[in-house]
């Protein structure tokens, strides 16, 4: 439990701030909800961007197969019911082949690789 | 009163016979696929266009579903529009679909193909193609 204290993450308003030591953020893009781009594209280019590759190219394994996605949509962004919002506040974080990715509740998708690599 | 608790012993009996006894016919059951494959307009589309043809190249599915999206025929789209689609049926809605058994990927090819549960969801999509979304099912027939 204590462990979980320690453990410095992103969160406050300098994306950049927060980030643990062992990693480096290499790329970060917006998602808007309203927008035609999925939460799902949104995180794919991100990647991409990271690897330096086209995002057809970012193929192993499918994100599906990673984390729920339309879950995260849906706790983050998800619709107001009787005019309140139920929408989170917070970070989700999860591993996609190298690269640790978070996906705020402000829409910031934010892709780090391991120091040594950067 | 001895019927009831007659009629009592037969129901506790019923409830500690096999599950297959007790639970609905396996295909009313395995009507969840159909309503998970139908509830995202990009989905719903794929399955459209498995009415038109049942093997398709996941590239031709995005072209046709950034054609239909943008409201332009199919050489109209264009590069940004067809690979954002690509990345989302790649990475959502396909692993989606074979997860449900409604379609088949292969890998190597990047081709999609029909599965056990194809059938129910395109009887299901004529039912209700007609009335609701029948622009969708001309798009997907597609002339261009």
């Amino acid at each position: 439990m204590s462990e979980r204290t320690d453990r410095r993450t992103v969160d406050g308003d300098d994306p950049d701030s927060g980030t643990d030591t062992y990693q480096w953020q290499v790329a970060q893009r917006h998602y808007e909800p309203d927008g035609q781009r999925e939460l799902t594209t949104t995180i794919v280019y991100t990647i991409a961007e990271a690897e330096g590759v086209s995002p057809c190219e970012v193929k192993s394994p499918p994100l599906y197969e990673s984390v729920d996605v339309p879950a995260i949509e849906n706790a983050f962004f998800g619709p107001d019911i009787s005019d309140e919002s139920r929408q989170g506040v917070g970070t989700v974080e999860f591993q996609y082949a190298d690269y640790l990715v978070k996906v705020r509740s402000d829409g910031w998708v934010q892709v780090y690789e391991p120091s040594e690599r950067a | 009163m001895g019927g009831d608790s007659d009629s009592g012993e037969k129901a506790r009996s019923d409830a500690s016979a096999p599950p297959d006894k007790q639970l609905p016919p396996r295909d009313i059951l395995d009507i969840e696929p159909v309503y998970e494959a139908l509830g995202h307009s990009r989905r719903r589309y794929l399955c459209y266009t498995l009415l038109e043809d049942t093997e398709w190249s996941l590239t031709d599915l995005a072209t046709k579903i950034a054609a239909w999206e943008n409201d332009v025929p199919d050489h109209a789209t264009t590069e940004a529009q067809r690979e954002a689609v690509y990345v989302s049926l790649y990475h959502a809605h396909v692993p989606k679909l074979v997860d449900e058994g409604v379609v088949a990927f292969d890998d190597a090819t990047e081709t999609i193909t029909t599965a056990e549960h194809t059938e129910q969801v395109l009887s299901a999509l004529r039912g209700i193609g007609a009335s609701l979304d029948s622009d969708q099912e001309h798009h997907a027939r597609g002339d261009r």
